[in-house]
C-alpha cells in the first residue's frame, strides 16, 4: 500500500540511453540524420565484395588465385553464375533504402526545425545518388517505401512495388538533383560534404545514362517492362544534350573543385581529400571509433571498413631472397606492410593481361599507369625487427640487394621475354630471371592469377607505422574515393560523342568543348609527371604534348571507354560504364591471363547473357522478407534469376 | 499449510467445556526415543504439542523430553518421514517409530504464494529436494537439474567455467521474446544470474510447468516457474552445523579430432591448391605438432560450504558461507564464488511473525581477453612452434595466413597480466516479510513481502602491446565495463486458510503486487594503456579513448499485478484450484498494457473413493486436469517506441569533425500488446505394489498466440524491423516419471531407480500476415521453431553421375551433392536444344531454391538415476539421453573454417573423397569451393543428435558408527564422483569422439559467424572443451 502512489508511474517508459524515432523531428535529429547519410557511403564504398561486383567480370578485373564464389560468380567465367543469393549487389540494396528513407525524413522534417536549404539539399543529393546507383544496378526500383512516393516511411508494410526505370529517373533522381544544384554551396561546408559541382556531376551522369537507356542501341531488355519513352516527353538526344550542358557548366564553374597538377597526386595517400575528389567515403586512422569501429590491428573484411584494396593485392610476401651469397637460407624479402604499395593480400581479383598491353599500352608518356599500379616491389625486410640487422640479401642471379632495392619488377613490355628464364629462379613465386639483373621480373605476358601488379592508387596507408611494417591486417583507414572532378570531362565528351552540340568551355579548364578537346585536358595532365612509383623517386617531366598528339582525331565511344579505364582504373566504375554503353560482351567477353603457377597466357570466355545479366538480381533476402505470393515474388525478381 | 482440522478444534472446545479448569493445569513430563524403520535413532525430530507452540527436538541419541498436558497429542515430524500423531494419554514414556514417506504425500509443495500438500496439488508441479539435486555436484542448479525432471530441458550454451544453461520448460513458445522461465527465490522473483544461487543453499526446487500452476505468476510465468527455497532452521531445533565440500580435477573429455601432421600433409598435397600447397618457412614436412596438447591443462574444482541452522522456542535461523572455485582446462579460464546466506523467522507476540532471507555472493569470472580455441586449432600440425633455441616463436606463417600469434598454454600463462579479461560480480538478493493473523477471523492472515535485489558487475580486459597481433608494436587495448541492476518488489497478500467440518479445506489468496527493475551498463575502452595499468586507469594514455553509444545501456521496466486464487479440497478427494490474475506491463504500448487471465485445475484422488478400497495393488491414484492462460511480456523495454541506430563518421582527419549520425532502424508499434499462451494439462499420479512403483504421467497442449516478434522488413521499406504481435505456435508433449524401489532392505541391500522421459512437439501455427514462411529466420508454418533452412547433403557426386554438368556446372566428382528441388523437363516443355526430356531445368542453387527445412528437435529425451546401497555404502549413477533430432557442429561446417579441405589451415580429421575412396562422407579436398570452403560446406555440420550420457557416478559411504555419534557427529559421508565419464549410442561421438552436448549459440565460436543457424539454435563450436571431472567429497553434520 505504501508504494501505491509510485505505482502509477511504473508503467510509464522513459528511455535514457537510446533515441526513439521522435528524435528525428528535432533539429539535432535531422542534423544527425544528415551525418548518417555520409556514413552510409562506407557501407557501400570500400566494401570489398561490392567493389568486386563493380569490377570483376569486366576488362579491368577477373578472379584471382584466392577468389571464392563471390568473385567467380561475378566474373562469369569458370562456371560461376550470378544468383539472387550470391550476387553481392545486395550490399548496395541493403544500404541504399534505409538511407533513402532517412533522406526523405530529413527533407520532410527539415523545414519545421529550421534547417537551411543548403543542408536539405545534401539530403536531396543523397536520395538521388542512391536511386541512381540502384536504377543502374537493378533496373526499376520502388519509389514508395510504404509512406507514399518519395515520402518518409513509418509504416510496417511488407510488400513492395517496383517502379519503372523512367519513373525512377524522372521522379526519383532528376528533380532532387536539380534542386540540390540550386541549393548546395560551391565549397563544401565540411571536409567531404556535397557541393554544387558533385550534384552537377551526378545529374550529368544520370542524364547521360538515361539517354543511353532511351536509345538502347543493343536492344537490352529492361525491367519492370516498360516502353522506352520518357514521361517528360523528351528523347535520347535531348538528354545527351542536357548531360553535356550540365557537365560543361560544372567544368566552367568548378567552385573549389579542380584538377590536381599531376595524376600521381590525385591518389597519393598523403594528399587524400584533395580538390579533385568530389565525393568520398571517409576513413581515418586518428580514431578507431569514428573510422567505423573496425579494429586497426585486424579487420575481418566487413563494412563499414574500407577493405577494397585487399582484394586486388597480390601475395608478394611469398618472394624469397637468400641470406647467404649462394642464395640459400631464404627469408621473405618483401614483407606485408601497411604502405600504399603493399597492404593485406587477399588476392581475390587480378587484372587481365589486356590491362597492360592495351589499356595502358603507353607507360612512358602517360603517367597514369605509374600512378595506378605498383609495378616494382622493393625489399623492406629490415622493417621487421627480427631481420633489421640483415643489410644484404641475395636475390636473382644471387646478386646482392639492399633494403629499398627492387626485388620483383613487372616489366612494361615483352622486350626481355626472349632472354628471361622462369625456371632458374629461386624466387619461390616462379618469377623470371634476366642475366645481370638482381631483381626478378615478370613481363605482361607472364602475369597470372596470383602475381600481378597491385593497385597502388587505393592502397592502404597509416601515419603510425614508425620505422616498422605497421598493421597491414587492420583497417585501411584511407577514404574511398567515389567521384572525381575529372569525370566531368569524360561525361561531357561521351555526350558529345553521342551527338550533343558542343560549345567552347571557358575558365581554368578552357578548351574547345569537343570530345577531343575535353579528353585532351585529362590527357595533357596525364602527361605531367612529378614522381615515379616504379623508380621510387621524384620524376618531373612533361609529356603533355606527346599525349595530345596521340589522341585520335575522331573520338568514338570505345575510345571514351578506354580513356575512362585509364583515368578511373580500379575505382569501381567499369561495370556501370560497360552496362550503360551496352558494350559489356564486346569489350570484356574474353580476356587473357595465365593460370596460377604458369606464365602462359590463356584466353577465357565469359558467359554474359544480354537478356539477363545487364541487371543484377534482386537480393534473395528482399524476396524472402516480402509478404507476397510466390507469383508476385517471381514477378518482383529480374527475369532470368 | 495448517493441518489442523475443525474436528480437532471442536475437540479442544469440548474439552474446554467439559473438563474442569484445574484439570488443564496438570502437566506431565513425557520422554522417549524416536527411531526410523530400521531401528536407528533419529536426531532433530520435531516434537510438537498439537494446537500450541510448545515443542522439542530429539538429541544425538534420538531422545526427547517435553512437558505437556496429560491429554495432549504430540506430532512427530521429520524430513522424509510421514508425520506421526500420538495421543499422550498420560503416558510418561512414549517411544515412536517413524515411517518413511516414499511418495512425499505429506510433504508440502511450494506452489507460489503458499504451499500445498503434495496430495492436493492439481496443477503440474515437479519437485526436487536439494540433496537429490546435489547428487550432481555443480556450479549452479541449472547444471545439476539437467536430465532430472521430465519436461525441463537444460541445454548447455557455453562450456566455460561458471557458464549457465538455457532452461526450457516444455519447449519453446516464443519466437523472439524470452523463453526463459521465471525463477522465484524464497518467494520473490529473482532478478539475478542463476549461478548467483549457491546450490548448497537450496532446500528444494519446485517447478511449475502448466498454466494452471503458473497463472499466479501471470505474465512472469508463461515459460514456467522455478521456485527455489533455501534452507531454513526449524523452530525448537538444536543448532546444527554442517560442512559440505569436494575437490576434484577436470580433464578434456576429448580433444577435437584434428588431422595429424602426416594426414594433413597428405590432404594438402592431394588438394593441390596453388595458394596453400607450399609449406612456409615455419612448416616442415614430418612435423606433427598437436596444438591442443600444447594448449589444454588440467582443471581444478573445489567447493566448501559451512552452515549452521537452529531454532529458538519461537523462531529459527540459519546462516551459511560457501566457497566455490573452478579453474578451467583452457588457460586463464576460471570462475570462483563466495556466497553468504542467512535467514531468520520469528514470532512476535501472539499474532505477528517476521522474517528475512538474504543471499549474497561475490564472484569472479576470468578468461583470456583475446583469442581462443579457434586460434589454436587453425594452426597446421606441420608448424614447428619453437625457435632453434627451444623458445616459442612469437608468430608463425601459414601459406595464406602470415604472422599468426602462437597461442599456447605456456605463452598465455606467462602473459596472464597482459591478456586477462576479468568480471567481478556482486549480487545480493533479499526478502523481508511481516505477517499478521487478523484477529477475530480464524485462518485469515495478512502478509507483506518486500524483495530488494541488487546485482553489480565490473569487468576489465587488457590486451597488451603486440599480444595476439602480427605486429609487435600493435598498441594495447583496455576496456572497463560496469553494470548495475536493481529490482524491488512488494507483494501484499491476504490469505484465508481454514478447514470446515473436517472435510472442506479452503485456501484463498488475494494479492496486489508491484515491481520495478532498472538496469544500467556503461563501458569504455582505451588504446595504448601501459602494461602496469591494465584496465585500472584508462585515462593514462594519449591513445584513443572511446565510449561507444551502443555500449551504454539503460532500461527500466515495471509490472503491476492483482491476483486471486482459491484452492478447495473436499475430503482430500476432490480438489479444485482457480486463479485470476491481471498484469500491467510498462514494456507494452499504452492502451495495451493490461491483460487478465484465468486458470483452473481440478483433481480427483480416485483411490480415496470407497469403490477403490479393495484394489490392493494400487496405493494411490490421482487424476488431474488443468486449463490456464498465461502471457508473456518479455520484450526489451522501449520495444514499442521504435529506435534509431547510430553511425559514427569522420569528416576528414580532424577530431573536431568526428560526429555521430543516426537513422531510424526500428519502427514504433503503438499497438504492441501481450503474447499469450493457453495450456491444457492432463495428468495422473499413481503408486502401486505397496509404493514400490510410483510415478506421474502428463500430457499437455500449449497454444501461444500474438507472438511478440521482431519482424524483419524488406529492405525496400527503408527500416530494418519492428516489434509486433504476430503468429501462433503450439507445443504439445507427454512426460513420464517413474520411480521404483527394486530392493527394499533385502539383507541390507537397497536398490532404487528412476527414469523420466518426455517429448515436446513444437510447431509454428501461423506467422505474420498469413505468411507461410519467413526464410530469413527459418520459420515455417507447420515446422518447429528449432529449424534451419539450408540445402541438404545427400551424398557426394561420383564420376559418371547423371546431370552433374547441368546441376553443378564446373563441378567435380567428390564434391558435395545436395538435394535438387527443382523441376525436370517434361514432354511439351519448351526444351532448349542442348537439353532433353528428363534433364533438370536449372543448376543447383544452394543459397536459394534448393534450401529446405531441417527440423532439429529430438523425438524424445529424458534422464535416469539409480542408487544401489548396502549398509552404509551407496552407488549412484545418473544419466541423460536424447533420441533423434539434429546436432549442428560448426567444427565440421564451412563457417567453422576447420574443414576447408584445402590445406590452408588446420583441418578436422575427416574421411574425405579420393578416387580410391569414393564412398567417403566428406568431399574431395581442393574440389569446388565457395568462400574458402567446399561448396555447400555447411551441410557437413549436421549430425544425428542422439546420445545417452552418464553424467555422474558416485560411490559414497555413510558412517553410522557409534564412535562417530559419540563425537557428536550426526552424519558423516565420504564420496567419490566421476562426472561425464562416458557417452553411449551417440553417432556424433562415434564419429568424432566428442561430447555431443551443445556449447555455443548459433552465431558463436566459429570463424565466420554468419550463415547456418540463427543465434537461438544451440551448436557445438570452438568453445572451451567439455571436461571429465573426478571429485572426492565430504559432508559432515554436527
Amino acid at each position: 500500500m505504501l508504494f501505491l502512489s509510485a505505482c502509477n508511474d511504473i508503467l510509464v517508459e522513459q528511455p535514457r540511453a537510446t533515441y526513439e524515432p521522435g528524435f528525428f523531428t528535432t533539429k539535432e535529429g535531422v542534423q544527425s540524420g544528415l551525418t548518417s547519410m555520409y556514413a552510409h557511403l562506407r557501407y557501400i564504398y570500400g566494401q570489398g565484395y561490392y567493389y568486386n561486383i563493380t569490377l570483376t567480370g569486366t576488362d579491368e578485373y577477373t578472379w584471382a588465385n584466392s577468389a571464392d564464389g563471390n568473385f567467380k560468380d561475378a566474373d562469369m567465367t569458370s562456371g560461376g553464375t550470378m544468383t539472387p543469393s550470391t550476387s553481392r549487389a545486395d550490399v548496395l540494396w541493403n544500404a541504399a533504402f534505409p538511407n533513402i528513407n532517412t533522406a526523405s525524413g530529413v527533407i520532410e522534417n527539415a523545414e519545421a526545425v529550421g534547417l537551411a536549404p543548403s543542408l536539405i539539399a545534401e539530403a536531396r543529393f543523397f536520395r538521388a545518388f542512391d536511386y541512381f546507383q540502384l536504377v543502374q544496378t537493378f533496373g526499376g526500383v520502388p519509389l514508395d517505401l510504404g509512406g507514399g512516393v518519395m515520402k518518409f516511411n513509418k509504416s510496417t508494410v511488407r510488400t513492395s512495388v517496383r517502379n519503372t526505370v523512367p519513373e525512377v529517373y524522372t521522379i526519383g533522381i532528376f528533380p532532387d538533383l536539380k534542386q540540390a544544384i540550386t541549393d548546395l554551396p560551391e565549397t563544401p561546408r565540411i571536409v567531404g560534404a556535397a557541393t554544387k559541382t558533385v550534384a552537377r556531376l551526378y545529374l550529368a551522369k544520370a542524364y547521360l545514362t538515361y539517354a543511353w537507356w532511351l536509345q538502347n542501341p543493343n536492344n537490352i531488355p529492361t525491367y519492370p517492362e516498360t516502353a522506352r519513352t520518357d514521361p517528360d516527353g523528351h528523347d535520347a538526344a535531348w538528354y545527351f544534350q542536357q548531360a553535356y550542358d550540365v557537365a560543361a557548366e560544372a567544368i566552367t564553374n568548378p567552385g573549389s573543385a579542380g584538377l590536381q597538377s599531376t595524376y600521381y597526386k590525385v591518389h597519393l595517400a598523403q594528399n587524400d581529400r584533395n580538390n579533385e575528389v568530389l565525393l568520398l567515403a571517409d576513413h581515418t586512422n586518428a580514431s578507431e571509433q569514428y573510422n567505423g569501429g573496425i579494429s586497426f590491428s585486424y579487420g575481418n573484411g566487413e563494412a563499414p571498413d574500407n577493405f577494397a584494396c585487399w582484394m586486388v593485392t597480390p601475395q608478394m610476401e611469398n618472394i624469397r631472397s637468400g641470406k647467404k651469397s649462394d642464395g640459400s637460407d631464404v627469408i621473405s624479402s618483401v614483407q606485408r606492410e601497411a604502405a600504399q604499395w603493399g597492404g593485406r593480400p587477399w588476392t581475390r581479383m587480378a587484372p587481365p593481361q589486356g590491362v597492360f598491353t592495351k589499356t595502358f599500352a603507353d607507360k612512358t608518356n602517360d603517367s597514369r599507369f605509374d600512378g595506378t599500379f605498383t609495378s616494382v616491389y622493393r625489399g623492406n625486410w629490415t622493417k621487421n625487427s627480427g631481420l633489421s640487422s640483415i643489410t644484404t640479401l641475395y636475390n636473382a642471379n644471387n646478386l646482392p640487394v639492399s633494403p629499398g632495392d627492387a626485388i620483383l619488377s613487372f616489366l612494361p613490355d615483352e622486350t626481355l621475354t626472349s632472354t628471361l628464364s622462369y625456371t632458374s629462379g629461386k624466387s619461390n613465386i616462379g618469377a623470371g630471371v634476366v642475366a645481370g639483373r638482381a631483381d626478378y621480373v615478370i613481363p605482361p605476358s607472364g602475369i597470372n592469377r596470383q602475381y600481378f601488379p597491385g593497385l597502388w592508387k587505393i592502397g592502404t596507408y597509416r601515419t603510425d607505422n614508425g620505422s616498422g611494417l605497421g598493421t597491414p591486417n587492420g583497417s585501411t583507414c584511407r577514404p574511398f574515393v567515389i567521384a572525381k572532378f575529372s569525370e566531368l570531362f569524360l561525361v561531357a565528351a561521351e555526350a558529345a560523342v553521342k551527338g550533343a552540340t558542343t560549345k567552347a568551355i571557358t575558365g581554368t579548364y578552357a578548351n574547345d568543348g569537343t570530345a577531343r578537346g575535353l579528353v585532351n585536358v585529362l590527357r595533357a595532365r596525364a602527361g605531367k609527371w612529378s614522381f615515379s612509383n616504379a623508380e621510387n623517386k621524384a620524376k618531373v617531366e612533361d609529356h603533355s604534348a606527346e599525349m595530345i598528339a596521340a589522341t585520335p582525331a575522331t573520338i568514338d565511344i570505345n575510345y571514351i571507354l578506354a580513356e575512362r579505364s585509364r583515368e578511373f582504373f580500379g575505382e569501381g566504375y567499369r561495370w556501370f560504364d560497360l552496362v550503360r554503353t551496352q558494350k559489356w560482351e564486346e569489350i570484356a567477353g574474353t580476356y587473357e591471363i595465365a593460370d596460377t603457377g604458369t606464365h602462359t597466357p590463356k584466353t577465357f570466355t565469359r558467359v554474359i547473357n544480354k537478356a539477363v545479366h545487364y541487371l543484377r538480381p534482386i537480393p534473395q533476402a528482399q524476396i524472402d522478407r516480402l509478404d507476397m505470393s510466390d507469383d508476385e515474388k517471381k514477378a518482383y525478381q529480374n527475369p532470368g534469376y | 499449510m495448517k493441518l489442523t482440522t475443525l474436528k480437532k478444534q471442536l475437540a479442544v472446545i469440548s474439552f474446554l467445556i467439559l473438563i474442569p479448569v484445574w484439570a488443564l493445569g496438570q502437566t506431565i513430563t513425557v520422554r522417549g526415543t524416536v527411531t526410523d524403520d530400521q531401528g536407528e535413532t533419529l536426531l532433530g525430530v520435531s516434537v510438537k504439542e498439537i494446537g500450541t507452540t510448545n515443542g522439542a527436538t530429539t538429541n544425538n541419541n534420538g531422545k526427547y523430553e517435553i512437558k505437556v498436558k496429560g491429554n495432549a497429542s504430540l506430532v512427530f515430524s521429520y524430513v522424509g518421514y510421514k508425520n506421526k500423531t500420538v495421543p499422550v494419554s498420560n503416558q510418561q514414556i512414549l517411544n515412536v517409530e517413524m515411517e518413511p514417506d516414499v511418495l512425499g504425500l505429506e510433504e508440502v509443495v511450494v506452489v507460489g504464494y503458499g504451499t500445498q500438500r503434495k496430495e492436493a496439488v492439481t496443477g503440474s508441479v515437479a519437485s526436487i529436494k536439494g540433496d537429490i539435486m546435489r547428487e550432481i555436484p555443480s556450479t549452479n542448479m541449472s547444471q545439476a537439474l539437467q536430465g532430472r525432471i521430465a519436461g525441463v530441458e537444460m541445454s548447455q550454451t557455453s562450456s566455460k567455467p561458471g557458464a549457465e544453461m538455457q532452461i526450457r520448460i516444455r519447449g519453446t513458445r516464443s519466437l523472439t521474446a524470452s523463453n526463459d522461465p521465471l525463477v522465484v527465490l524464497d518467494g520473490i522473483p529473482f532478478a539475478g544470474n542463476i549461478s548467483d544461487i549457491n546450490p548448497n543453499d537450496i532446500k528444494s526446487i519446485d517447478i511449475l510447468k502448466d498454466a494452471s500452476a503458473t497463472a499466479i505468476y501471470g505474465s512472469r510465468g508463461a515459460n514456467g516457474v522455478l521456485l527455489v527455497t533455501t534452507n531454513k532452521g526449524i523452530a525448537g531445533q538444536q543448532a546444527r552445523v554442517t560442512y559440505n565440500g569436494y575437490y576434484g580435477t577436470s580433464q578434456v573429455f576429448s580433444k577435437i579430432d584434428m588431422m595429424d601432421g602426416e594426414q594433413f600433409a597428405a590432404m594438402r598435397a592431394f588438394a593441390n591448391m596453388s595458394a596453400y600447397k607450399t609449406n612456409t618457412a615455419d612448416e616442415i614436412e614430418g612435423t606433427n605438432t598437436d596444438w591442443q596438447d600444447l594448449f589444454y591443462k588440467t582443471g581444478k574444482i573445489q567447493s566448501h560450504d559451512v552452515s549452521v541452522a537452529g531454532g529458538t522456542e519461537r523462531g529459527s535461523y540459519t546462516f551459511g558461507v560457501g566457497y566455490y572455485k573452478n579453474e578451467g582446462v583452457v588457460p586463464l579460464e576460471g570462475y570462483s564464488r563466495i556466497s553468504l546466506r542467512g535467514s531468520l523467522d520469528q514470532e512476535v507476540g501472539k499474532i505477528f511473525r517476521i522474517g528475512f532471507t538474504t543471499n549474497s555472493n561475490y564472484n569472479v569470472t576470468e578468461a583470456a581477453s583475446s583469442g581462443g580455441l579457434y586460434q589454436v586449432l587453425q594452426n597446421t600440425p606441420l608448424i614447428n612452434p619453437y625457435n632453434a633455441d627451444g623458445t616459442w616463436k612469437r608468430t608463425v606463417d601459414m601459406p595464406a595466413d602470415k604472422g599468426v600469434w602462437v597461442y599456447t598454454r605456456d605463452v598465455v600463462e606467462a602473459k596472464r597480466d597482459l591478456m586477462l579479461s576479468q568480471t567481478k560480480g556482486f549480487g545480493s538478493y533479499n526478502s523481508v516479510y511481516g505477517e499478521v493473523k487478523v484477529p477475530g477471523v480464524e485462518g485469515l492472515k495478512y502478509r507483506v513481502n518486500v524483495g530488494l535485489n541488487f546485482r553489480m558487475s565490473t569487468g576489465g580486459a587488457y590486451t597488451g602491446p603486440g599480444i595476439n597481433a602480427t605486429s609487435e608494436t600493435n598498441p594495447s587495448a583496455a576496456s572497463v565495463s560496469n553494470s548495475l541492476r536493481t529490482n524491488w518488489a512488494i507483494e501484499n497478500l491476504l490469505t484465508y486458510d481454514r478447514t470446515f467440518a473436517d472435510k472442506h479445506q479452503v485456501n484463498a489468496v488475494a494479492m496486489y503486487s508491484a515491481e520495478e527493475t532498472m538496469y544500467n551498463r556503461s563501458r569504455m575502452t582505451a588504446k595504448g594503456v601501459a602494461e602496469n595499468f591494465q584496465w585500472y586507469n584508462l585515462g593514462m594514455t594519449d591513445g584513443e579513448r572511446s565510449i561507444l553509444p551502443g555500449d551504454q545501456q539503460y532500461e527500466k521496466s515495471g509490472l503491476l499485478s492483482y491476483m486471486g486464487r482459491v484452492m478447495y479440497s473436499y475430503d482430500s478427494r476432490y480438489m479444485i484450484s482457480a486463479t485470476l490474475r491481471a498484469d500491467g506491463s510498462s514494456r507494452l504500448a499504452p492502451g495495451h498494457q493490461w491483460h487478465t487471465y484465468p486458470a483452473v485445475s481440478i483433481g480427483w484422488n480416485v483411490k480415496k473413493e470407497s469403490f477403490m478400497q479393495d484394489v490392493n495393488w494400487l496405493d494411490n491414484l490421482k487424476m488431474r486436469v488443468g486449463y490456464g492462460e498465461t502471457s508473456n511480456q518479455a520484450v526489451a523495454p522501449y520495444a514499442t517506441l521504435g529506435g534509431l541506430s547510430t553511425r559514427p563518421y569522420n569528416f576528414g582527419d580532424a577530431p573536431a569533425n568526428f560526429v555521430t549520425g543516426t537513422y531510424v532502424s526500428t519502427l514504433p508499434n503503438t499497438k504492441l500488446g501481450w503474447e499469450f499462451s493457453t495450456t491444457w494439462n492432463y495428468g495422473f499420479d499413481f503408486s502401486l505394489l505397496k509404493n514400490r512403483l510410483y510415478g506421474t504421467f502428463e500430457y499437455y497442449v500449449t497454444n501461444t498466440k500474438d507472438l511478440l516478434l521482431s519482424v524483419n522488413l524488406p529492405q525496400t521499406s527503408g527500416v530494418g524491423s519492428f516489434m509486433a504481435n504476430v503468429g501462433e505456435t503450439q507445443n504439445k508433449g507427454f512426460e513420464l516419471s517413474l520411480n521404483a524401489v527394486i530392493l527394499d532392505n533385502l539383507n541390507g541391500w537397497n536398490w532404487t531407480a528412476g527414469v523420466n522421459l518426455y517429448t515436446n512437439q513444437n510447431k509454428i501455427v501461423s506467422l505474420a500476415s498469413g505468411n507461410l514462411k519467413d526464410e530469413g529466420n527459418a520459420w515455417f508454418v507447420g515446422s518447429s521453431i528449432n529449424s534451419i533452412y539450408a540445402p541438404k547433403k545427400i551424398g557426394l557426386w561420383q564420376e559418371g553421375d547423371p546431370f552433374m554438368n547441368i546441376l553443378e556446372p564446373g563441378g567435380n566428382a567428390g564434391m558435395i551433392k545436395i538435394e535438387y528441388l527443382g523441376e525436370y523437363y517434361k514432354e511439351g516443355d519448351n526444351i532448349p536444344k542442348d537439353r532433353q526430356v528428363g534433364d533438370p531445368v536449372r543448376a543447383m542453387d544452394g543459397g536459394g531454391k534448393d534450401r529446405q527445412v531441417i527440423e532439429l528437435d529430438p523425438d524424445f529425451q529424458g534422464g535416469f538415476n539409480t542408487t544401489l546401497g548396502y549398509k552404509g555404502i551407496d552407488l549412484t549413477v545418473i544419466g541423460a539421453f536424447k533420441s533423434g533430432g539434429t546436432l549442428i557442429s560448426s567444427l565440421y561446417s564451412a563457417n567453422g573454417y576447420l574443414n576447408m579441405l584445402s590445406g590452408r589451415r588446420g583441418n578436422v580429421d575427416v574421411d574425405y573423397w579420393t578416387p580410391e575412396n569414393t564412398d567417403a562422407k566428406y568431399p574431395k579436398p581442393g574440389g569446388m569451393m565457395s568462400s574458402d570452403n567446399p561448396k555447400y560446406g555447411n551441410t557437413l555440420a549436421l549430425f544425428d543428435a542422439s546420445y545417452m550420457k552418464i553424467r555422474t557416478i558416485t560411490l559414497g559411504y555413510n558412517f553410522k558408527l557409534r564412535a562417530v555419534k559419540d563425537l557428536g557427529i550426526q552424519n558423516l559421508r565420504l564420496y567419490a564422483s566421476v562426472q561425464n565419464p562416458f557417452v553411449l549410442f551417440a553417432p556424433y561421438t562415434n564419429e568424432t569422439g566428442m561430447d555431443p552436448e551443445t556449447n555455443s549459440y548459433g552465431d558463436e565460436n566459429m570463424a565466420s559467424a554468419s550463415g547456418l543457424a540463427n543465434r537461438r539454435i544451440l551448436t557445438v563450436g570452438t568453445n572451451s572443451p567439455s571436461t571429465r571431472n573426478y571429485l572426492v567429497g565430504l559432508s559432515i553434520t554436527f
